[in-house]
């Protein structure tokens, strides 16, 4: 029996846990002081959510034990890690859409009175959320929540329970920059209270931001526990993927020809409100013009007039001089204009359709796949085979389900897809949320090798660093308009910045 | 102490999953035949009287496949609106749409007995797609849900038959109140048999070809996407709403020449009330179970028709209806429950051994 040895708050020794034979954990140490944000770093597949899920009582160790506050716990069910102080917001929430903010905070809570009024009920859960920090309407029903809003309420479930220590799942995996940055917040107001945050994430911006000390997991292995200070992103994606892996993104002068070209368009968004209006713009061939700005200020309006997904209620857009304006979808395939998609999972695939058949979704109509009636079978296993090669696509098979695949595996065969069609104009949305750094820098260079082969490249993304990574030239997005654009040289990541807050460009620069 | 729970498959095993159907349907009746053992009756010799009805004389064999041409073409019509997502629940008001028109052709209509029953065939497949024309286009144009619309045509269908029974295409020469008069022009018999005609050819020949439209033709492709994520198919450049709108004249049109086969059926020469006898919910069934596969249709639909028939048999010689419905919803049952089968597996928890995660 150790001393107790109160300044660990979770003091976890040798962690180990097999599924099926294979180690997802091998001897891991964790350690997480009072009252830090702890950062939990590694790619998909390190082994983070199943060490959390083991802190949290729903898995058991196979080896290893976990003492809180100094004292060894048995922490096998998620009742007792409550009762010990840990509370868990998994990746999915576990909200009843259709009950109020306040009904689901107190649902199977045995602090609940057992016959109670609504009124009470609100009343508690204003009184939680004082107390907290932590604020949502407690009578708006679930689902008319934001993504955001409904982490809080998830937030909140667990912190009324007592928890102290609270591990969130990859909590900006489905979240806006911007919402994001609210969370930040509220888990620093957590730890300036005394609690200690667990903070699981596989972006290294994100981690730098808002962690006290940071553990990187690689393969079920513990790489390193360091404080957050002074690291840099370059060495920690080195632990993470145990190689010396940064992207480097050579930039030449732009010569080539007018590809894309937009003037003047302007087009409503799916509620009927304006989200582009007058765009001009202009893309090269063999350039990526990167449109930074916060999500929702009509990137994705602007994406979907250009591929024909969207009418547009004025303006011109010519690929190569052709106009596709309201055009056919296959016309402008048929121009070589690609599209990765914001939503992969709503558009650009189809999860109940083999591998094999989404490689061709886009294109299975034309010459070499289909004589127009007929597809040709074999070309198709040739074509799919081909592209699940060269994308790196992990599948059992190019006849299972393209739904079983992870999400990462998805993105690349939708990213190698659209960038083979690119030949033109490639235009890519968001293509690395939600990725591993593998991952994303697959994608990122599939979209810099098809601007290589002479393609332009519409680079949208609200991840600032990435869009000044990729881009040769930047174009700022608020509010449906394009508040400026620079050159590569000129490119002011403060003046950027304040535009996509609203600035104009003079007041951006005289600031 | 480790305890067992059921994980959903990543990957289902088509042929497995025809297996456990079979499987399923085996246990159902084993249980049905153990109740009915306690309950004091012979269920081997139920069992033997029933696979005797079927297969004991060619009458038998010509029984079932006179039962399955409906329930069959029904099933087709259902499947192909299945692979689109798009629930036609209305393919019996279709069938009896596709057979009223034929009758107006058949009895209105003078001249060669082929050429009538080329223009009966005709213009059961546009009554049947003129049916569902309305629900097609709510559909597509207004997304309007076909579920209710399609059910509801089936009502005003059974209407119209009733009125033209006893009003006024009446059959006044016979004793009947309710029944039209007789079409006097029948499908060529198939050779060799007594009540066969070459209506049973259709349904085979619609399946293959439907199997051959999904295997092989972009067509195929683009329902199978449509049903899959109607979105995406709009990414693909597909023109979505006139798929929707292809697929259920379709699946009308089938399900009306449903209507008109059944017309050179013997003793259903003329229309009247239960001449839509329940075929298109037998067939919404079959299709379900068969999850939109046009083999899994033939197979299917040929099973439940020789139940049918046998349950009709085994009425005759005492058993009790109620009896024979119970048996029926158990072998259903069966069969369902085998389909849900194959889509999990048992695992151990504590040491779950998820080979089929792919990580990512
Ligand atoms: N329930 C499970 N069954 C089988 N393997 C699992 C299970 N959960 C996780 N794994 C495996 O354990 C490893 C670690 O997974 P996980 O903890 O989810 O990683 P992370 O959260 O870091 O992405 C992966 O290889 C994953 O496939
Ligand atoms: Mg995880």
């Amino acid at each position: 029996m150790i001393e107790p040895d109160h300044s660990y708050a979770v003091e976890a020794r040798g962690i180990s846990k097999y599924f099926g034979g294979v180690a997802a954990l091998d001897g891991v140490d964790f350690k997480v002081h009072w009252g830090e944000v702890h950062a939990l770093l590694g790619e998909n597949g390190a082994g983070k959510t199943t060490l959390s899920n083991i802190l949290a009582g729903i898995y058991r160790a196979d080896s290893g034990e976990i003492a809180v506050d100094g004292l060894t716990h048995e922490v096998r069910t998620p009742a007792q890690a409550i009762e010990a102080g840990i509370g868990m917001v998994h990746q999915h929430f576990k909200l009843v859409e259709t009950m109020t903010v306040a009904e689901n905070v107190h649902l199977g809570w045995p602090d609940t009175p057992t016959l109670v009024s609504q009124r009470v009920l609100v009343d508690r859960t204003n009184h939680l959320m004082e107390e907290i920090g932590l604020h949502v309407d407690p009578t708006a029903k679930v689902w008319q929540l934001s993504v955001g809003e409904q982490q809080r309420v998830e937030i909140l479930r667990v912190l009324a329970r007592g928890a102290q220590i609270l591990i969130l799942d990859e909590p900006t995996a489905v979240l806006t920059s911007h919402e994001a940055r609210d969370l930040f917040k509220v888990m620093r107001d957590l730890v300036s209270g005394g609690r200690t945050v667990i903070f699981i994430s596989h972006k290294l911006n994100e981690v730098l931001e808002v962690s006290d000390q940071i553990t990187v997991l690689r393969d079920g292995v513990h790489e390193v526990t360091r404080s957050a200070e002074g690291a840099t992103p370059r060495e920690l994606a080195r632990l993470m993927t145990g190689e010396e892996r940064t992207l480097e993104v050579e930039h030449r002068e732009i010569t080539g020809e007018t590809v894309l070209q937009l003037e003047g368009v302007t087009a409503s968004n799916d509620r009927g409100v304006v989200a582009l209006s007058s765009v001009d713009l202009v893309a090269r061939s063999g350039e990526i013009l990167g449109i930074a700005g916060v999500s929702g200020n009509g990137q994705t309006e602007l994406a979907e007039v250009i591929s024909a997904m969207r009418r547009v209620d004025g303006g011109t857009i010519t690929v190569d001089g052709e106009d596709v304006a309201n055009g056919l979808v296959r016309k402008v395939t048929d121009l070589g204009v690609g599209h990765i998609p914001e939503d992969r999972i709503g558009v650009g695939i189809v999860g109940s359709a083999s591998v094999k058949d989404n490689a061709v979704l886009r294109h299975y109509w034309t010459e070499g796949l289909s004589s127009g009636v007929t597809l040709f079978r074999q070309a198709v296993v040739d074509f799919a085979t081909r592209l699940v090669e060269v994308a790196r696509v992990q599948t059992r098979s190019i006849t299972a389900t393209a739904g079983q695949m992870s999400g990462g595996n998805q993105q690349r065969l939708v990213a190698r897809r659209e960038a083979l069609l690119a030949t033109r104009v490639l235009i890519a949305v968001h293509p690395t949320r939600g990725l591993d750094v593998l991952a994303a820098q697959e994608v990122q260079t599939a979209v810099i090798g098809q601007r290589d082969r002479g393609a332009a490249v519409l680079f949208i993304s609200d991840d600032l660093d990435e869009v000044l990574l990729m881009s040769d030239r930047i174009a700022v997005m608020y509010e449906g308009r394009i508040m400026g654009i620079f050159d590569r040289v000129d490119a002011d990541r403060e003046a950027i910045g304040l535009m996509m807050g609203g600035h104009t460009l003079e007041e951006a620069m005289a600031k | 102490m480790s305890t067992y729970r059921l994980e959903r498959r990543l990957e289902v095993d088509t042929k497995k999953q025809a297996l456990t159907r079979v499987a399923g349907a085996l246990i159902a009746m084993a249980v049905a035949g153990l109740v009915l053992l306690l309950t004091g009756r012979n269920s081997f010799k139920i069992l033997f009287d029933g696979l005797e009805a079927i297969f004991g004389s060619q009458r038998g064999l010509e029984g079932v496949a006179l039962r399955a041409i409906p329930i069959l073409m029904t099933a087709l019509a259902v499947a192909l609106s299945l692979r689109m997502k798009i629930w036609n629940i209305g393919s019996g008001g279709q069938f009896l749409m596709g057979a009223f028109a034929a009758l107006g052709v058949g009895i209105h209509v003078n001249g060669p007995g082929w050429l009538v029953l080329i223009l009966m065939a005709l213009a059961a497949l546009v009554a049947g797609s003129l049916w569902i024309l309305v629900p097609a286009l709510a559909r597509a144009y207004w997304d309007v849900n076909e579920i209710i619309t399609t059910l509801l045509l089936n009502f005003v269908a059974a209407q119209l038959v009733t009125w033209a029974s006893i009003g006024f295409w009446r059959d006044t020469e016979a004793a009947v109140i309710q029944s039209t008069k007789r079409v006097p022009y029948r499908l060529a018999e198939l050779p060799g048999t007594d009540s066969l005609t070459i209506a049973l050819l259709v349904p085979f020949v619609i399946a293959l070809v439907l199997f051959w439209i999904f295997r092989s033709t972009t067509i195929g492709f683009e329902i199978d996407t449509i049903g899959g994520n109607a979105r995406a198919a709009a990414f693909a450049g597909i023109n979505v709403r006139r798929r929707i709108l292809l697929v259920m004249l379709c699946t009308g049109a089938i399900a009306g020449l449903g209507g008109m086969l059944q017309l050179s059926a013997p003793g259903a020469r003329q229309l009247g009330p239960g001449y839509e006898a329940q075929f298109g919910l037998t067939g919404f069934i079959v299709a379900a179970l068969a999850g939109g596969a046009m083999m899994g249709v033939l197979v299917g639909g040929t099973f439940i028709a020789s139940m049918f028939f046998a349950g009709l048999v085994l009425q005759t010689k005492g058993l009790s209806v109620y009896i024979i419905f119970g048996i029926y919803g158990l072998i259903l049952t069966g069969v369902a429950l085998g389909e849900m089968a194959a889509r999990y597996r048992l695992v151990r928890v504590g040491d779950a051994v998820s080979s089929e995660r792919v990580a990512s």
